[in-house]
């Protein structure tokens, strides 16, 4: 049985059809890239994914659980994370909350031991800490020294860190990466490419969403193309590489709409 | 450190020990009735103004109708004591629980819909309870209020002047605000937090976010209930006017001004904003005025309030929730 099963998912918004009978499947410790140019319905994936938007057709299984009905939050509890493609950080919170935050689903300190505070509060608070730290380490000097900063006071770049750090503290077996590099220069993209061959060696399978074809190249295992919400290529990158179709979709934009 | 992180610890006693002392002698220096009263009234204020941040400033809900909690939790107290005999301490987290279940049955409809409703239910909750005060004679003695509320009995002895009460809210108030820095700090406290900064990111990281906002607005509710019975017991009379709509504005303006999300802005923004009309006669009687003044000031020049967090009026939360979406119509992307 594969990690992630994508079968025939079909949305539409009103009359637009943002996702065609798309079909596909991850496999456990697989990096999966997904491509298509502006508009094909990616980040419409991801959202059905991670139970945002609902599918007018078609399933979504993963580990056999069917994911389309269940809410944003049990998603995350099966251990399916996911970042933004526009970054979704809590502003006014530090960097360590945000790892905190990332540790919600392994903390079980409610409002009544939040209140009478029993010593394994305190153990687990500093167990959350100790993997949030261990998480941070992941970016080297990026966010560790930045710890009780706000969120809002980071770098553009240091913002997507974060929220790939946040994500990445719940210790997801499967996490929905849109665009991780989005907006980034050559030499922190290549950061991003070096990370995502680290969080493979955790064993966390990967979706992958990227323009940016060196990255896609890079780490992915097979590429799942999307054009005008179908899919219209998968296969190995040198395969995606030299398909017509997938050249004549991304050239087709590019040169018409300009 | 900044003043809006400050939460008392055992490590840092040095802050708060010295100014829990001071409080304590304050009364055997100032020997005056009326100077104790107003300290009393700050009191009260502070518990409200703290719980009000619990989901207008930390969860960043838009509640408008705080007073009407409090109002639930006065006459709470109000028709436990006079008609059950019930003692303060039994009527005091009566009305907490009282106060706290209606909150629930505001919250549960309400708190799936976009933020806009809360504000909208909680104004209209407001009139409603002030209608059936008014008019459930039966129950409240309409606009007649409910008087000779028995004072607190310490040890068998009934509290008579204002420096009992005085020790027992500031007994109070050191126990509530423990509580909520408790809260706040917690992991509770930070699903509080990641709500108001990104609902959406918050249920990404397996937050069940609807669940934790009812529990927010129960917190909330339940302390101004506390505070309620507090106020009938030395009051010793509740009248439906006192918990109005000017009420909540009231506490939302010292809620603002002495910044929302914080442990301190709430303290400071109750004891200012009470003391401060009484200052003179003049301010006293334009209550309303002063209050509108400070409020516009605070706004416009310092927006995150005396010790706020810097940036939250501005924030998804906070104000500008009420025209913003907080739910799954938004984009996600
Ligand atoms: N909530 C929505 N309501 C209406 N239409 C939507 C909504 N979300 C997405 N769309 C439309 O669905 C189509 C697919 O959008 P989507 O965001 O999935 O594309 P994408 O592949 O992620 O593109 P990009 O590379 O630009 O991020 C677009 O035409 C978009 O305008
Ligand atoms: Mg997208």
């Amino acid at each position: 049985m594969s990690l992630l099963e994508i079968q025939s998912v079909s949305v539409s918004f009103g009359g637009l059809m943002a996702l065609k009978r798309v079909s596909f499947a991850l496999e456990e410790g697989e990096i999966v890239g997904l491509i298509g140019p502006n508009g094909a319905g990616k980040t419409t994936l991801f959202n059905c994914l991670s139970a945002f938007q609902p599918v007018s057709e078609g399933h979504l299984r993963y580990s056999g659980v069917a994911l389309e009905t269940l809410s944003p939050h049990q998603v995350a509890a099966l251990g399916v994370a996911r970042t933004f493609q526009t970054s979704r950080i809590f502003r006014r919170m530090t960097v360590l909350e945000h790892l905190l935050v990332g540790r919600h689903l392994h903390q079980r300190t409610d409002l009544w031991a939040a209140i009478a505070r029993p010593a394994w509060v305190a153990r687990e608070e500093a167990e959350a800490r100790e993997c949030g730290l261990r998480t941070l380490a992941l970016f080297e000097d990026r966010l560790l020294p930045r710890l009780h900063d706000f969120a809002e006071t980071l770098s553009y770049a240091n913002r997507r860190r974060l929220e790939i750090a946040r994500a990445l503290a719940s210790e997801p077996r499967l996490l929905l990466l849109d665009e991780p590099t989005a907006g980034m220069n050559p030499h922190e993209s290549a950061g991003i490419v070096q990370l995502i061959k680290k969080i493979r060696h955790l064993g966390i399978s990967i979706l992958l969403i990227e323009h940016d074809m060196k990255v896609i190249m890079g780490v992915s295992d097979r590429i799942v193309v999307l054009d005008h919400g179908e899919k219209i290529a998968e296969g190995l990158p040198e395969e995606i590489r030299r398909n017509e179709e997938v050249l004549r979709a991304y050239m087709g934009r590019r040169y018409g709409r300009a | 450190m900044p003043v809006y992180e400050f939460v008392p610890r055992r490590e840092n006693w040095y802050v708060w020990l010295p100014l829990l002392a001071a409080l304590v002698i304050f009364p055997l220096l100032v020997r005056s009735e009326y100077i104790l009263s107003i300290a009393v009234y700050a009191g009260i204020y502070i518990i409200l103004t703290s719980s009000l941040n619990i989901t207008n400033g930390y969860t960043g809900l838009f509640s408008f109708g705080h007073a009407a909690f409090y109002g639930i939790g006065a006459y709470t107290a109000a028709i436990l004591a006079t008609r059950l005999g019930l003692s303060f301490w039994l009527t005091l987290p009566l009305a907490g629980v009282v106060a706290g279940l209606f909150g629930a049955a505001i919250a549960l409809p309400t708190l799936r819909l976009t933020g806009i409703f809360l504000a909208l239910v909680t104004i209209g909750f407001q009139e409603i309870t002030f209608l059936v005060t008014l008019n459930w004679i039966g129950l409240t003695r309409g606009p007649m209020g409910i008087p000779a509320i028995p004072p607190p009995a310490i040890g068998g002895v009934a509290l008579s002047g204002n420096l009992g009460y005085y020790y027992l809210i500031l007994a109070l108030d050191v126990i509530v605000l423990g509580l909520l820095s408790r809260i706040v700090t917690s992991r509770v406290g930070r699903a509080f937090m990641a709500i108001r900064e990104d609902e959406l990111a918050a249920q990404s990281a397996g937050i069940p976010t609807f669940r934790v906002k009812v529990l927010s607005f129960v917190i909330a509710t339940f302390f101004a209930g506390i505070a309620g019975a507090f106020f009938a017991h030395h009051a010793r009379f509740v009248s439906a006017d006192s918990f109005r709509l000017d009420e909540t504005f009231a506490i939302l303006t010292m809620l603002i001004v002495g910044g929302m999300g914080s442990l301190v802005g709430p303290v400071l923004g109750a004891v200012l904003l009470v003391v401060l009309p009484e200052a003179s006669r003049f301010l006293a009687e334009y209550r309303g005025v002063v209050y509108g003044l400070i409020l516009i000031g605070v706004i416009l020049f310092r927006p995150e309030g005396l010790a706020g967090v810097p940036g939250i009026i501005q924030a998804r939360g906070a104000l500008s929730r009420v025209d913003e979406s907080s739910g799954a119509g938004e984009p996600v992307g």
